[in-house]
């Protein structure tokens, strides 16, 4: 039983405020053959450093950093231990200190936390938080065998070797104690696969159907292959830093909130407990919902992990209610049916109604019932489904994407022909800005591992 | 990125020194050719690899041999004022509320359950070692804390069916694949 003592819940206060100014992508593909990984950070470190309208020149940028946190999934991918030292001497960032985080996919928050960390603390006034993933140096399946020993090795990896096995009885399971359509998870895939299409770092962007999306090859029973993230070669980055350098660097800074929380790796041993609530929320909303037979909290249907950091984060930022709060959200859709499990875990809809922020229209760019724009939309940047999962870069790459929609720069990082020309594409002729409008204040993400086992929210808030 | 062309390194003028060289045994190339997979956009090589792991059960140990013998056995903390009464499958070797050493309990047979979730495998990893499509499931086993994963070697499993654990005691494979549940009729 999880009981908790009084420092166990001691929301983190930051020691002086922490920002970001600037962040840096390269597209993201299946296979990259043109480069090297080192190569690739080079691209997103000078597309941070060079593209974000800095007040200083990047060389000079480059001469306020002291301290870099690298995110990387596995080493079984990259097949390089200590990885870190190579990107961070390509970089030309030697003798300044780096630490490599590790948290499965939470892998990108979790870098963005420590360097969160290095500016509250004052180990640093400007860090690097830098992640990437480079999956294709072996075929699919393999990958999806690496992916999956980030299940128990002893009593998990082996009943599935594939980790939307490990995802799908929680999708089943979600189906059958809110009465949830395939439908619905449908239109999630639909939604950011078709968002993915106005990004020139899309990796599986697409005009899909609810019935395309239902008939697509299965991977495991319920999940289809076109529910699934993408597997992906990339790396992307964001510059971190202190009140004082902030506004030295940009007229447009946003100030950062982010907590973490965890929760067992197995799934199976997730026992009941009481939801803790979140400021919007009562007792009395939960009373009914986990006293039906074989019900419990978090269970197969939600993640404890990321309630636990949104409980947190929402305390440290001072959010009321994350609906009314958030202008943006980018989630942590690895599968259909995680992306549907965190919408309760973190408060924009009630546990047991998460299917209500797709159907009312809330998470859409515009809203489908209305024509009007989305309540708080979600993955406009296409998510892990649409545009990437290289996983140590996911993370970092969607706090790039709420920076520069708050900055109301999605149409110069996604509508320029160049940066599509730059990655071997075409600008689509129909291509539609998902900016999102001016008075916007306030962006979410979260970086989520595991089935749940290591979480982050981060809050990006305009401050300006 | 252009190619320089070759400078001819300029001639010191320090007098040669002669350095004796003994025919040795040359140092031999003892590898495999690397198979280059293509040379556009860039050089792209294969590079082999198999390993065997040496892995340990360590202290839960016990359950492995549990399940050769056609036994499933779970772990109960000893510890009279832990909260946590419930047996545990997957077992721990140390109880996570109290830190206190488990000790084993062995289940009765037949041990019956009820399926709490449960998927079908159809594409699955690299080394799978189930014929696929199977049936991955998610059992409830009276007493235990934990809702453990298994597969189900015949049938087609629903939330709430009930199931009869069975093992791989003929070949067993060392692994928790030798445990499974069938469909169970009272």
């Amino acid at each position: 039983m999880i009981t908790f003592k009084e420092g166990n819940l001691r929301v983190p206060k930051w020691n002086r405020r922490v920002f970001i100014v600037a962040g840096g992508t390269t597209a993201y593909k299946k296979n990259f053959p043109e480069y090297k990984l080192e190569e690739l950070a080079m691209m997103a470190f000078k597309n941070m450093l060079e593209d974000n309208d800095l007040k200083m020149d990047p060389l000079e940028v480059k001469g306020l950093m002291n301290f870099a946190a690298y995110g990387e999934f596995a080493d079984h991918f990259q097949d390089q231990l200590l990885c870190e030292a190579k990107i961070h001497d390509y970089l030309g960032l030697d003798p300044l200190h780096n630490l490599g985080i590790k948290t499965g996919g939470a892998t990108g928050g979790s870098t963005v936390l420590t360097a969160a960390m290095a500016v509250a603390s004052g180990y640093a006034n400007v860090a690097l938080a830098m992640g990437w993933e480079r999956m294709d140096e072996v075929d699919t399946r393999t990958g999806n065998f690496y992916i999956s020993t980030a299940a128990c090795k002893d009593f998990e990896t082996r009943l599935g070797r594939v980790y939307s096995s490990y995802y799908a009885p929680m999708a089943n399971r979600f189906s059958e104690a809110f009465h949830v359509s395939e439908v619905t998870r449908a239109k999630i895939a639909v939604k950011n696969h078709l968002y993915a299409c106005s990004s020139p770092y899309a990796q599986q962007a697409g005009k899909y159907t609810v019935e395309e999306v239902l008939s697509s090859p299965m991977s495991a029973y319920p999940l289809r292959f076109l529910e699934c993230c993408a597997m992906s070669v990339g790396v992307a980055c964001a510059l971190v830093c202190d009140e004082e350098t902030a506004y030295k660097l940009t007229d447009h800074p946003c100030e950062l909130f982010i907590c973490g929380g965890t929760h067992t790796l197995r799934v199976a041993d997730r026992r009941h407990m009481e939801v803790p609530l979140l400021p919007h929320e009562t007792p009395e909303m939960y009373k009914d919902l986990y006293k039906r037979e074989g019900a419990r909290y978090p269970g197969f249907e939600s993640f404890l992990a990321a309630r636990f950091a949104a409980w947190l984060v929402y305390r440290m930022a001072g959010i009321k209610n994350p609906l009314e709060d958030m202008d943006l959200v980018e989630l942590h859709d690895a599968f259909t049916i995680s992306d549907l499990q965190t919408y309760g875990d973190i408060g924009l809809r009630p546990y047991g109604q998460e299917q209500d922020y797709i159907e009312s229209g809330d998470a859409y760019y515009i809203n489908p019932n209305t024509g009007k724009p989305g309540k708080c939309p979600s993955n406009l940047s296409g998510g892990l489904i649409g545009t990437m999962h290289a996983v140590g870069a996911t993370g970092i790459f969607q706090a790039a994407e709420c920076l520069w929609q708050l900055q109301q720069k999605y149409d110069k990082f996604h509508g320029d022909p160049k940066i599509w020309k730059k990655w071997g594409k075409e600008k689509p002729k129909d291509w539609q800005s998902l900016q999102i409008p001016e008075n916007s204040r306030q962006a979410l993400w979260v970086s989520h591992a595991g089935v749940g086992s290591h979480v982050t929210v981060g809050i990006l808030r305009k401050s300006w | 990125m252009q190619l320089k062309k070759k400078v001819a390194p300029k001639k010191k003028s320090q007098p040669k020194k002669k350095i004796q060289v003994k025919k040795m045994q040359e140092t031999t190339f003892t590898g495999k050719v690397t198979k280059i997979r293509q040379k556009e956009p860039a050089t792209v090589i294969e590079w082999p690899r198999s390993l065997t792991h040496i892995h340990t059960y360590g202290m839960l140990s016990p359950f492995f041999e549990g399940l050769r013998k056609g036994e499933l056995r779970a772990t109960l903390c000893p510890n009279k004022n832990c909260p946590e009464k419930r047996l545990w499958i997957p077992p721990r070797a140390h109880c996570p509320d109290c830190h206190t050493e488990m000790t084993w309990k062995p289940l009765a047979n037949p041990v019956i359950g009820k399926i709490y979730t449960f998927t079908e495998v159809v594409y699955a990893g690299t080394g799978i070692e189930l014929s696929t499509p199977y049936w991955q499931v998610d059992v409830e086993i009276p007493g235990l804390a934990t809702i453990p994963k298994s597969y189900l070697l015949y049938g087609k499993p629903y939330i709430g069916m009930k199931v009869k654990a069975e093992f791989r005691t003929k070949t067993p494979s060392n692994t928790v694949l030798d445990y499974y549940w069938v469909p169970y009729e009272e």
